[in-house]
C-alpha cells in the first residue's frame, strides 16, 4: 500500500475539488435529539462546511446508496396479451462516499460476497459499488460499538483511500490508482518516521476505547445447542416486530417483490423492497401458511443468518458490530446482551 | 488531471471479474407462451408453457425437482416445481393450485399469453445416483406435481431400476391428480398405490394414509432390498415426516430418501433469504435435500 | 369508453358498479379521491360511479361496491347501513371512522353521554348515540384504513379489485416505512409516536413530517403492546398522553391493555 501524509487545510482543498466535479455524500448533522446531542447521518455534501468527520455512528447506515429501501428491478410494457421486460440497474452518475467508519467499509465487504462473489451476482448491487468512490476515515469508538469483537474495527481493503487523523494532519492510505490521481490536486508528502509513531499511537489508544465486547468463541455451534432454548422467547416478548434493526443495519440485505400495474394499464413494474425477517410475513407463503409465526422465532432467525449461516457459506460473521440496531431498537434488545445470554443460556438483566 | 469520475457501465465485457453473461442472466426472463391449459382438478390446473425463441428452448433444460419462476408482469412471480418430462427441452409443465394473488390470475388467463419463466433454480433429485436400485415415490397431495417429473425419468429409463412403487395418497378421491396417467405408468412395470382417506361412494381403492400403503410395501422384505432402495418423497412436512419416520424404521439410509421442500422463494439466487430454512437458502442448497440434511437443518420440520 | 370491455393479460377487467356512502364524518376521506388529478380521469375508468354526492348529482341504488365512510352514531344511520348492506355485493369500510369509529367515538371515553350531548347541543339535542364501527352493525368485506384514507392506497386496490388481485394491505408497522424514508426517530426527538405498534400503508405520513404516529390506521399484525407500553413509560410519557393516542381513533380499544404496565 501506498502511504501518503497531508497538511489539515489540503482536505478542504480536496473535498471542494471533488464536490465542483462529482455528487458526493459523506456524514453531516441531520439534527439534534431532545438531550441536544447531534443526530448524524449520510447525506449530500454541497459545501466542505456539510461535512463532519468526526461523526459518530450515523442512524442509517450507507448502505442505502447500494441497497435502497426500494427499488424497481424491471418495468414492462403491456400490450394485448405480450410484453416487453425492460431492465434498469439504477445507476445514474458515479459517487463519492466521503468519509466512511471501518465498520461500514467492512459491511460493504460482506455484501460483496454474498451479492457479486457468489452465485448469480446482483448486477444492481454491483453497478453502484462499482460506480462509488470510497473514502474511508477513521473513529471514536461509541460504548455502543462492538467491531473489535467482530474483527471489522479496521478495513483492510474495499475502499480508495482511507484517511485517518493523525491530530496536526493526515495520514492516508491509497488503495487506488483513482485516489492516488485525485491526491495530485492536493500537496502530499511521504509520511516520516514521526507520521508513523503518531499514527501507531492514534491507533492503539483508540483500542483501548471499546468499552462493549462479545464473546463468539463457537458462536456457530452454541446456537445450534440453544435452538430451543428459552432465552429466544424471552427476546421475543420484547421485540416489537417492526423490522427497525435491520433497516438500520449496514449489511441486511433480505427483501421481498412486489409487481404492479400503472393505473392506465400501460405499464407494469417489478419492484424490490428490502424486508425484515423479523416483520410477521416474512416467512409466509401463497395460502397463508407462516413459517415463522411468532416473534421469538423471527428475531432467532435473524441471529442464525447473521452469526451461523452466513459463517458457514462465507468463514465470517454478517455482522460488524456498529451496534446501530441495538441504538435503534426501542425495546433496547442489543446483539451483545442477547448472543451473551445464549452463551450463558439465562438473561442477566 | 481529472477529478472527474467517470460513469463504468458493467454490462461492458471490459468488466473482467464477472462475466456479462452472468449479470444479464440475474433478472432475465424467458419469454413463453402458454400452450394449453387442461383442467386437472376443481383447484389445480396443468399449464403447458413453451419457451418462444427457438435457440433458447433448444438451450432450456432440466433436472427432476428443478424449479422456475413463473412472472405475470404487474401482476406476481412465484416458485413452482416442474411437472414434466426433463428430456422435453424449452417446454414445461407447471401443476398449479389455486392459492394465492398470482395462480388466482392464472386461472383466468387463456392459452397464448405470454409469461415470464427464470430458471431452471436449485437442486433437483439425484436421479443417476439412483440407478440400479429399487425406487419409492411417495407423493401426499398436490406433492404428485413435483413427483411427475420424476416419475417421468423413470419411466423413460426404465431398464436402470429395479423395482419401482408409486405410493399417493389424497384427502379424497376427487382431489387424485393425474388420474388419466395412471394406466400408462402401470403399463411400464411400475407398483401403483393409491389410497384416499375419505373414500366417496365409487371409491372401490384402499382407504388410509400413505404410511398405511407403505407399511404394506415394506414389510416382509430383505435387508438387501431396504439397503437398495432409494425414496423420492414429496408432500406437506406433516407428511414426509411420518413417511421418512418410517421408512428409517426399515433401515433405508436417510442419505437415500429426498424431499423436496417448499418455500416462498422471491428471487432464486439465493439473495432475497425468503426462502431460508434455518439459514440454509432453499434456493440454492435445495428445494431437494436428503432426509439426513433435512433433520440437520433447524427449523425444517 | 362504456361498453367495450378491457382486459389485462387477456383477462377481462372488472368494471363494478361503485357508489360512495357517508354517515357520521367529514367526508374528508371521499375528498382524497378527487385530491388526485392526475389519475382522476384513469382511476373513474375503472368503475362505474353511481352514486358520489361529492361529484354528482344523480343516484342509483343499482351498486356492486359501497364505499361506506363514517361511524354510526344514530338509528337512522343503522337502517341505511343495513340497506347498503344488502344491496352491496362488496362492503368497504372507507377510513378510520368507518373502520374503528375514528374521531367520533372519543366521545364514548365518557361516562355520561347525556351531559356531552349537552355541552356541545345545548338548547338543540340531536340524536346520537353511542358511535359504532362499521363491523358492529354489519360485516365488512374490506376495510381501507386512514384518517384520511391515503390516495394511492385506494387507488392502488380499486385497480386490484379490476384486475383480480388480491386484496393487501401491509401487516408490518409504520416504522418500515418510517425508516425508508430515512426519518429521525420521534422517540429521540421526545415526541410520543405509535408507528411501532400501527399498521403501515400510510407512507408514515406523520413522522415524515415530524409528528408522532397517532395510530389512525389501527393495529399492525402482531402487535407488542406490552412492551410498547414499558417503552413509552420509559421515555417519561404520562399515562394521559399515552392513552390519549392510543384511545384517539378507535384503533386500539380491541387491544387490552394490561393495567400494571401503566401504573
Amino acid at each position: 500500500m501506498i502511504f501518503r501524509v497531508f497538511e489539515k487545510e489540503e482536505l478542504k482543498k480536496l473535498v471542494e475539488l471533488l464536490i465542483a466535479h462529482n455528487r458526493v455524500v459523506g456524514p453531516v448533522e441531520a439534527g439534534k435529539d431532545s438531550s441536544g446531542i447531534p443526530i448524524y447521518a449520510f447525506g449530500e455534501i454541497f459545501e466542505f462546511k456539510d461535512l463532519r468527520l468526526n461523526y459518530t455512528t450515523t442512524k442509517l447506515s450507507a448502505k442505502k446508496y447500494f441497497l435502497p429501501f426500494k427499488e424497481e428491478l424491471a418495468t414492462f410494457r403491456m400490450d394485448t396479451m405480450n410484453w416487453q421486460k425492460e431492465i434498469n440497474y439504477n445507476v445514474k452518475s458515479p459517487l463519492i462516499l466521503f468519509g466512511l467508519h471501518p465498520c461500514d467499509i467492512n459491511a460493504l465487504n460482506k455484501l460483496d460476497k454474498v451479492l457479486i462473489h457468489s452465485d448469480y451476482p446482483m448486477p444492481y448491487y454491483l453497478a453502484k459499488r462499482k460506480n462509488t468512490f470510497i473514502v474511508g476515515v477513521n473513529c471514536e469508538p461509541q460504548p455502543s460499538c462492538f467491531c473489535r469483537s467482530m474483527g471489522t474495527d479496521t478495513a483492510m481493503h474495499g475502499f480508495d483511500l482511507f484517511i485517518t487523523d493523525l491530530g496536526n494532519r493526515y495520514f492516508a492510505e491509497i488503495h487506488t490508482d483513482t485516489a492516488y490521481n485525485f491526491l495530485k490536486h492536493i500537496k502530499t508528502t511521504e509520511p516520516c518516521e514521526d507520521d508513523h509513531v503518531r499514527y501507531m499511537k492514534i491507533v492503539s489508544e483508540r483500542n483501548k476505547k471499546f468499552v462493549t465486547y462479545v464473546d463468539t468463541t463457537d458462536l456457530m455451534k452454541i446456537l445450534d445447542m440453544e435452538f430451543q432454548s428459552e432465552v429466544w422467547k424471552h427476546w421475543g416478548d420484547r421485540c416489537l416486530a417492526c423490522g427497525t434493526c435491520s433497516s438500520v443495519c449496514p449489511t441486511c440485505y433480505c427483501y421481498g417483490v412486489e409487481e404492479s400495474v400503472d393505473i392506465d394499464l400501460k405499464r407494469a413494474r417489478k419492484l424490490k423492497m428490502l424486508y425484515s425477517c423479523n416483520l410477521i410475513d416474512f416467512a409466509e407463503v401463497a395460502g397463508g401458511h407462516n413459517f415463522r409465526p411468532e416473534r421469538s422465532t423471527r428475531l432467532k432467525y435473524r441471529y442464525y443468518h447473521k452469526h451461523r449461516g452466513f459463517v458457514e457459506a462465507f468463514e465470517e460473521s454478517l455482522c460488524v458490530g456498529c451496534g446501530r440496531c441495538g441504538e435503534a431498537c426501542l425495546a433496547e434488545i442489543r446483539v451483545p446482551d442477547v448472543i451473551n445470554s445464549v452463551r450463558s443460556n439465562g438473561v442477566r438483566v | 488531471m481529472i477529478s472527474q469520475l467517470k460513469l463504468i457501465d458493467i454490462t461492458k465485457s471490459s468488466m473482467a471479474e464477472k462475466r456479462v453473461g452472468d449479470l444479464s442472466r440475474f433478472e432475465y426472463s424467458y419469454k413463453a407462451e402458454i400452450m394449453s391449459v387442461y383442467r386437472l382438478t376443481e383447484k389445480e390446473t396443468l399449464y403447458r408453457i413453451q419457451i418462444i425463441d427457438p435457440e433458447e428452448r433448444r438451450r432450456f433444460s432440466f433436472t427432476p425437482g428443478q424449479f422456475v419462476m413463473l412472472e405475470l408482469p404487474g401482476i406476481d412471480e412465484a416458485p413452482f416445481s416442474i411437472s414434466s418430462s426433463p428430456s422435453i427441452r424449452g417446454e414445461i409443465e407447471l401443476c398449479i393450485r389455486r392459492v394465492g394473488n398470482l395462480t388466482n390470475f392464472l386461472a383466468r388467463v387463456k392459452r397464448g399469453t405470454i409469461v415470464g419463466i427464470r430458471g431452471p433454480f436449485g437442486k433437483g433429485f439425484p436421479m443417476e445416483e439412483m440407478h440400479g436400485q429399487n425406487i419409492l415415490l411417495v407423493a401426499g397431495g398436490l406433492g404428485l406435481a413435483p413427483l411427475r417429473s420424476p416419475i417421468f425419468y423413470v419411466i423413460e429409463n426404465r431398464s436402470r431400476f429395479e423395482e419401482v412403487n408409486i405410493v399417493y395418497g389424497t384427502k379424497s378421491p376427487d382431489q387424485l391428480l393425474f388420474t388419466y396417467q395412471y394406466e400408462m405408468w402401470q403399463k411400464d412395470d411400475i407398483n401403483l398405490n393409491i389410497i384416499v382417506e375419505k373414500p366417496d361412494k365409487k371409491w372401490k381403492g384402499p382407504v388410509g394414509l400413505i404410511t398405511d400403503s407403505l407399511r404394506e410395501i415394506l414389510s416382509g422384505r430383505d435387508k438387501e432390498f431396504y439397503q437398495n432402495t432409494y425414496a423420492i418423497v414429496c408432500g406437506p412436512p406433516v407428511m414426509f415426516k411420518f413417511v421418512c419416520n418410517m421408512l428409517n424404521e426399515f433401515h433405508i439410509p436417510m442419505q437415500k430418501m429426498f424431499v423436496s421442500l417448499e418455500r416462498r422463494m422471491h428471487c432464486g439466487m439465493g439473495k432475497c433469504c425468503r426462502c431460508n430454512v434455518g439459514s440454509t437458502y432453499t434456493c440454492l442448497k435445495g428445494p431437494v435435500f436428503d432426509y439426513w440434511t433435512v433433520m440437520n437443518l433447524k427449523e425444517a420440520i | 369508453m362504456d361498453g367495450e370491455v378491457r382486459t389485462y393479460l387477456g383477462v377481462p377487467l372488472y368494471r363494478p358498479k361503485v357508489a360512495f356512502f357517508e354517515f357520521t364524518s367529514c367526508e374528508g376521506c371521499q375528498l382524497q379521491i378527487l385530491n388526485n388529478e392526475v389519475n382522476l380521469l384513469d382511476f373513474f375508468s375503472l368503475i362505474e360511479v353511481v352514486n358520489f354526492r361529492e361529484v354528482m348529482t344523480e343516484r342509483s341504488d343499482d351498486y356492486e361496491i359501497a364505499f361506506v365512510e363514517g361511524s354510526i352514531t344514530t338509528d337512522n344511520e343503522i337502517k341505511r347501513l343495513k340497506r347498503i348492506r344488502r344491496q352491496a355485493k362488496m362492503l368497504i369500510a372507507f377510513g378510520s371512522c368507518a373502520c374503528f369509529g375514528g374521531v367520533n367515538q372519543l366521545k364514548n371515553r365518557f361516562r355520561d353521554l347525556d351531559y356531552v350531548k349537552r355541552e356541545v347541543y345545548g338548547e338543540h339535542p340531536v340524536e346520537s348515540k353511542k358511535v359504532r364501527a362499521i363491523d358492529e352493525i354489519v360485516d365488512v368485506d374490506l376495510r381501507i384504513y386512514g384518517c384520511p384514507v391515503r390516495k394511492e392506497e385506494v387507488e392502488k386496490i380499486v385497480l386490484h379489485i379490476a384486475l383480480g388481485k388480491s386484496l393487501t394491505v401491509p401487516k408490518y408497522p409504520v416504522c418500515v416505512e418510517c425508516k425508508a424514508n430515512e426519518n429521525i426517530c420521534l422517540f429521540d426527538l421526545g415526541e410520543p409516536c405509535l408507528g411501532p405498534i400501527t399498521r403501515a400503508g400510510c407512507n408514515a405520513w406523520c413522522p415524515t413530517n415530524r409528528a408522532g404516529c397517532w395510530g389512525c390506521r389501527g393495529p399492525a399484525e402482531d402487535v407488542n403492546m406490552e412492551e410498547m407500553l414499558r417503552i413509552m413509560k420509559g421515555h417519561g410519557f404520562s399515562e394521559e398522553t399515552i392513552m390519549d393516542r392510543l384511545e384517539c381513533f378507535g384503533g386500539f380499544s380491541p387491544v387490552k391493555i394490561p393495567e400494571e404496565s401503566i401504573r
